[in-house]
């Protein structure tokens, strides 16, 4: 710090003037990082004119809001659109869905990005690396359409593929796609295939930054494989997954709305309605915009709960945490 | 390098390969599905349900897809508004993100929570659409790019990585003269390849995918990006729109599967090839190769 | 109860979204509407159009110069994508800039905009129809099931009042000796005798009966409810409104389904099977009947004839249950209605100019360029007077079909030309979509409000709906469904009835 200081001019301070150092020192440090914030500058910008003044539609989930009254035309009805949300028979069900399929992600998909990305480190036939990276990324390119009308071709009792191979080998047909059972392991599988290779390139990209003597280093000190994961590989790219984890815990209500409302069915809505399907049929479909908002408010507050206490909590086990 | 030739680490470089292999075969069957699927004949698709290997083997699906220029003109779009879009959003997000990842900077963390804020917090389509309407910019290709120029989760990890670069080569660059601005254009993002190259892959993608966008701010079809034609057609041939659009359903056939496979094909061929090209970044031992040349 | 693909394009960003400020009365300067109603009287009207795409791609600009010609208009299309229209439509609409005239896509988003519709937000058209030649022949009944408290806002665009029928293997009918069903119970028959004689003689158990998708409304469920006597989604019983499921016809179709489902008669996972499969696995040779529109016998056969020259299909309707009534649910008569916005038609002068247009599109001449195209290139006249289409539908899905959402009224209403019919299954088909007209179920409740009805109608229709499908599939008893119907009454289905019941009072007086 103090040889920075030295280093810009006139930003001295005399021993003398120390007592007023609470106010000046603050103008001395906004001024003296004047470039950053002429860099943070176009970007805050963006953020306000495009996220913070629309948020004004915020409001309509408190009214009665009718497009072509507009905002300030609408009638307010304070929290009723709240009230009629957690009157509904259903919201606990719906919140107890969203939660398990969120802890779901935390617990299997979270961690599987960082697992292909640890494996893909350890490859040393760069062709190979390059091969497997490039292949695995390809599903995040296809849409949920198409991957739930594969896996239809696929776990159909019809004539599904995987049914008449248990059926050939003697087993019971299982019914994958018309079961509370079933749905489940196959929405998080279905995750898993389509977005663990796209999300090892945040890792790896953080990877590429550990300097490679560290290994030989480790390995002359007779260090095995997993002892070099551990100690080198996963510290290094410890602040990424911590940085990830937050913002995970805070789209803790986005679940993939597409892919959820295709796989819900008569049969296993018990299990797979979640908000943004309920919202979906009880609002959006019918023209209820101050309802979906409402419902939509309500998630992003259980979602600034969650960054707030992710946050917290990694600050106070001594990590960075985002802000 | 120096390779270690013990039994357990050969033991586990021979799990590991084996277990990326399947990884690798598993990930990509459902596209080479697709791949097969768009070279087939509608017969051998509705037939096999799942086809890996065509048997008959045509061209039909590509011949009709291309007979116009809709889906190159369509592809020039999404090249354009891709290429330009993450130059631009490359530009703030850099700029936006070295400013935050300076550690004495005021209110930084005040900065940090109102993006945070923007993750959880929207107030939705319409009063976007007035905003970018305000702003003049219906029916131009910048309202593709400027309502989505900065994408907070990217301009959070771009901060990340800024701020785990050594502090010692910042340091040393101030005593060497250079200025707030030389030093972020000069060496912090030379340095930061790895993170440049995700970050731009991101925001790429995410111009490629743009589709809601083009659908409300552009009256103008001849202006539509490819996503708006893979969609259509994806929607169309699933066979479930006819019902409830209130066309004759008679008259109007949806394309055939073969054809939705076909631009499939085509309209993520681009992006895909995108990644290969990148892949030099993340190369072990990338960051300090850098430093040292 | 209409399902998913087509809808879900709608939802991916829409999560958070709605909303929006107090600027749907502004013009929308870009429209370039205002001010042109004087000198539009000499030169050609501009005219904006919203409508929704249906094909592939947008289409060239050949049907729209020479209807720009033959109508002396500028026009200008802003075409949607079919899956994002209502989005499109609600954002254009909540920030005022919407164009001279809006397709809105069915009577679902219809519904949605009474509301916006009473505020006065689009021009009434219903008495000003006569002044115009065409205009003025569109049906009455039709206009009833448009209007909102009796007043008309909008010009429809015809559609055949119900297609239902079942299409089924002739050839395999003809193997087992089997005659086109007339009751229920044939059909039953049919269906079993497909699944268990081998009506493919491949010696192998290899097929079945019926092929149904996830749609109770246009998969097979509702045409085999009407043959149950099921009224149309409403029914009047001494005098006053009941929903269909509360009436016997849809527990014994219900009872009818249960029995196909668990005797393995139809596919097991109709519940999840897209439109795509179901008919694939008529195409393939699987199943043997295909309840639904009977237009689509046209593509099917199409299909089926490269993999299996020997393919015979026939169709069928008027089927009832022993000793029941004849009778087939029907649309209320429109597809899309076109309707005028305050916002971008500022005055009524500016409104007749391009209801003028609109007169001219419902001329023969206009409305066959738009539906069949140009005479010589998408089209051949046959010695008879009707056409045969050009073979090459690329060409046409490319420069034409995509016009046909245009189209105000239909055949009833414009002599339209007539395609000759190569395949007899087609013409057959055809016929027993007229001969339908003849056994129509309305819905009662099409010109009718409820407020509950529009605010949370989807989500208890879906109550029934899951109640439906888990009856069917066993996993409720008849006491479980009556469960969930008090559930839907409950949660608003009393009042949606009530509600209906007193708009059906006032509208009879």
């Amino acid at each position: 710090m103090s040889t920075r200081e030295a280093a810009i001019p006139g930003a001295g301070i005399h021993p003398a003037q120390t007592k007023r150092k609470d106010h000046s020192s603050l103008w001395n440090r906004i001024m003296k990082n004047r470039a950053m914030y002429m860099m943070i500058l176009p970007g805050l910008l963006f953020f306000i004119i495009f996220k913070y003044v629309p948020m004004a539609g915020l409001v309509i989930a408190f009214q009665d809001y009718k497009p072509y009254l507009g905002i300030t035309g609408s009638s307010w009805t304070g929290l009723s659109h709240f009230e009629r949300l957690f009157s509904e028979p259903m919201f606990f069900t719906i919140l107890r869905n969203t939660l398990v399929l969120f802890a779901m992600n935390l617990l299997f998909y979270f961690p599987v990005p960082i697992l292909l990305a640890v494996m893909l480190n350890e490859v040393r036939i760069n062709v190979f690396k390059r091969f497997v990276q490039t292949l695995v990324y390809i599903p995040h390119f296809m849409s949920w359409v198409i991957i739930v009308s594969i896996s239809f071709v696929m776990l159909s009792t019809d004539r599904g593929l995987i049914n008449e191979l248990f059926a050939m080998m003697g087993f019971e047909k299982i019914n994958f796609l018309l079961s509370n059972e079933w749905f489940r392991p196959m929405y998080i599988l279905q995750v898993i295939w389509r977005e663990a290779g796209w999300g090892t390139i945040i890792y790896l990209a953080a990877m590429a930054a550990i300097d490679p003597g560290l290994y030989e280093a480790a390995r002359i000190d007779g260090a095995g494989r997993f002892r070099q994961i551990w100690h080198i590989t996963l510290p290094s790219i410890r602040s990424v997954i911590v940085v990830l984890l937050i913002l995970k815990i805070g789209d803790v209500l986005e679940l993939g709305f597409e892919h959820v409302y295709l796989l819900l069915n008569s049969m296993n809505r018990e299990v797979a309605e979640i908000f943004d399907t309920y919202v979906y049929t009880a609002g959006l479909k019918q023209g209820q915009y101050s309802f979906s908002a409402a419902v939509g408010f309500f998630k992003s507050f259980v979602g600034l709960l969650l960054v707030l206490g992710a946050n917290w909590l990694a600050k106070k086990v001594g990590e960075e945490g985002i802000f | 390098m120096v390779q270690d030739k013990t039994l357990l680490s050969r033991l586990f470089d021979g799990v590991n390969y084996t277990l990326l292999t399947l990884v690798a075969l598993v990930t990509v069957l459902p596209f080479l599905h697709v791949i097969a699927g768009s070279f087939t004949t509608v017969q051998e698709l509705a037939q096999k349900q799942f086809v890996l290997f065509p048997t008959v083997f045509t061209l039909d699906a590509y011949r009709y897809v291309l007979s116009t220029n809709v889906i190159f003109k369509a592809l020039g779009v999404s090249v354009g508004v891709t290429l330009f879009g993450t130059l631009f959003s490359m530009f703030l997000t850099c700029l936006m993100a070295y400013g935050l990842a300076r550690k004495d900077l005021v209110g930084r963390n005040g900065i940090m929570f109102a993006v945070v804020f923007t993750m959880l917090f929207s107030g939705g389509m319409i009063p976007t659409f007035l905003v970018v309407k305000q702003m003049g910019l219906i029916d131009s290709f910048a309202a593709l790019i400027i309502p989505s120029a900065i994408n907070a989760f990217n301009l959070i990890i771009m901060r990340n990585f800024f701020q785990n670069l050594p502090d010692g080569i910042e340091e040393s660059a101030k005593i060497d003269g250079c200025s707030d601005w030389g030093i972020l254009f000069k060496i912090v993002i030379p340095l930061s390849m790895p993170a440049i190259a995700t970050i731009s892959l991101f925001y790429a993608v995410t111009y490629w995918n743009t589709y809601l966008q083009a659908i409300l701010y552009l009256n103008d079809t001849a202006k539509w990006p490819v996503q708006i034609i893979l969609r259509q057609i994806v929607i169309l041939a699933s066979g479930l729109a006819a019902d409830t659009s209130g066309f004759d359903d008679g008259f109007v056939q949806p394309p055939e599967q073969t054809v939705k496979m076909a631009v499939i094909v085509i309209a993520t061929l681009p992006i895909l090839l995108v990644y290969p090209f990148l892949q030099k970044h993340f190369a072990k031992g990338a960051l300090l190769g850098s430093i040292k040349g | 109860m209409k399902k998913r693909y087509g809808k879900m394009a709608m939802a991916a960003a829409l999560t958070l979204s709605v909303v929006a400020a107090g600027c749907a009365q502004k013009p929308d300067g870009s429209q370039g509407s205002s001010g042109n109603a004087v000198e539009a009287k000499k030169g050609p009207t501009k005219i904006t159009i919203m409508a929704n795409l249906h094909t592939p791609e947008v289409p060239s600009d050949i049907i729209e110069k020479l209807l720009e010609e033959k109508t002396n208009t500028e026009l200008t299309f802003q075409w949607v994508p079919d899956g994002s229209y209502d989005e499109k439509m609600n954002a254009a609409f909540a920030t005022g800039s919407l164009p001279h005239a809006v397709y809105v896509k069915n009577q679902t988003s219809l519904i949605m905009y009474r509301d916006a519709i009473r505020n006065g937000q689009f021009w009434e058209v219903g008495p000003l129809l006569k002044h115009y030649p065409n205009l003025k022949n569109l049906d009455q009944n039709v206009l009833n099931n448009i209007s909102v408290d009796g007043k008309v806002y909008g010009l429809y665009q015809e559609r055949p009042l119900s297609r239902q029928g079942i299409i089924y293997r002739k050839d395999w009918a003809d193997a087992l000796g089997l005659k086109a069903p007339q009751t229920t119970e044939d059909l039953y028959n049919m269906l079993k005798a497909f699944t268990e004689n081998d009506p493919n003689k491949s010696g192998k158990k290899d097929t079945f009966g019926l092929t149904d998708r996830s749609d109770l409304v246009y998969g097979a469920f509702k045409t085999v409810a009407s043959y149950f006597g099921t009224p149309n989604g409403w029914g009047v019983q001494d005098g006053k409104l009941v929903p269909e499921f509360m009436h016997p016809g849809y527990m014994e179709t219900m009872n009818f389904f249960k029995r196909l489902h668990s005797e393995g008669l139809m596919n097991k996972d109709f519940p999840v099977t897209s439109k795509n499969d179901q008919q694939n696995l008529f195409i393939t040779g699987k199943a043997g009947v295909y309840i639904g529109s009977m237009a689509d016998s046209v593509s099917l056969h199409a299909k089926m004839i490269d993999v299996n020259k020997n393919v015979v299909l026939d169709v069928a309707n008027r089927v009832k249950k022993p000793n029941g009534k004849e009778g087939v649910w029907a649309i209320p008569g429109f597809g899309s209605v076109v309707m005028f916005p305050k916002s971008a038609v500022k005055t009524e002068a500016e409104l007749k100019d391009i209801l003028a247009f609109y007169d001219k599109l419902m001329s023969p001449e206009v409305a066959n360029l738009t539906y069949w195209g140009v005479e010589g290139q998408h089209y051949t006249k046959e010695a008879n007077g009707s056409i045969k289409p050009n073979p090459d539908t690329k060409l046409t899905d490319r420069e034409v079909k995509a016009y046909q959402a245009l189209q105000v009224g239909g055949p009833s209403t414009i002599k339209m030309l007539e395609p000759v019919h190569t395949l007899p299954v087609k013409a057959k088909a055809e016929e027993l979509i007229l001969d339908n007209n003849k056994i129509l179920i309305h819905d009662p409740t099409a010109p009718l409000d409820s407020k509950t009805f529009t605010e949370k109608g989807s989500r208890l229709q879906e109550i029934v709906k899951d109640a439906t499908y888990k009856y069917i599939l066993g996993s409720i008893d008849a006491a479980g469904f009556q469960k969930e119907i008090d559930r839907w009454k409950k949660d608003g289905g009393d009042n949606i009835i009530a509600e209906f019941n007193a708009s059906f009072q006032q509208a009879k007086k």
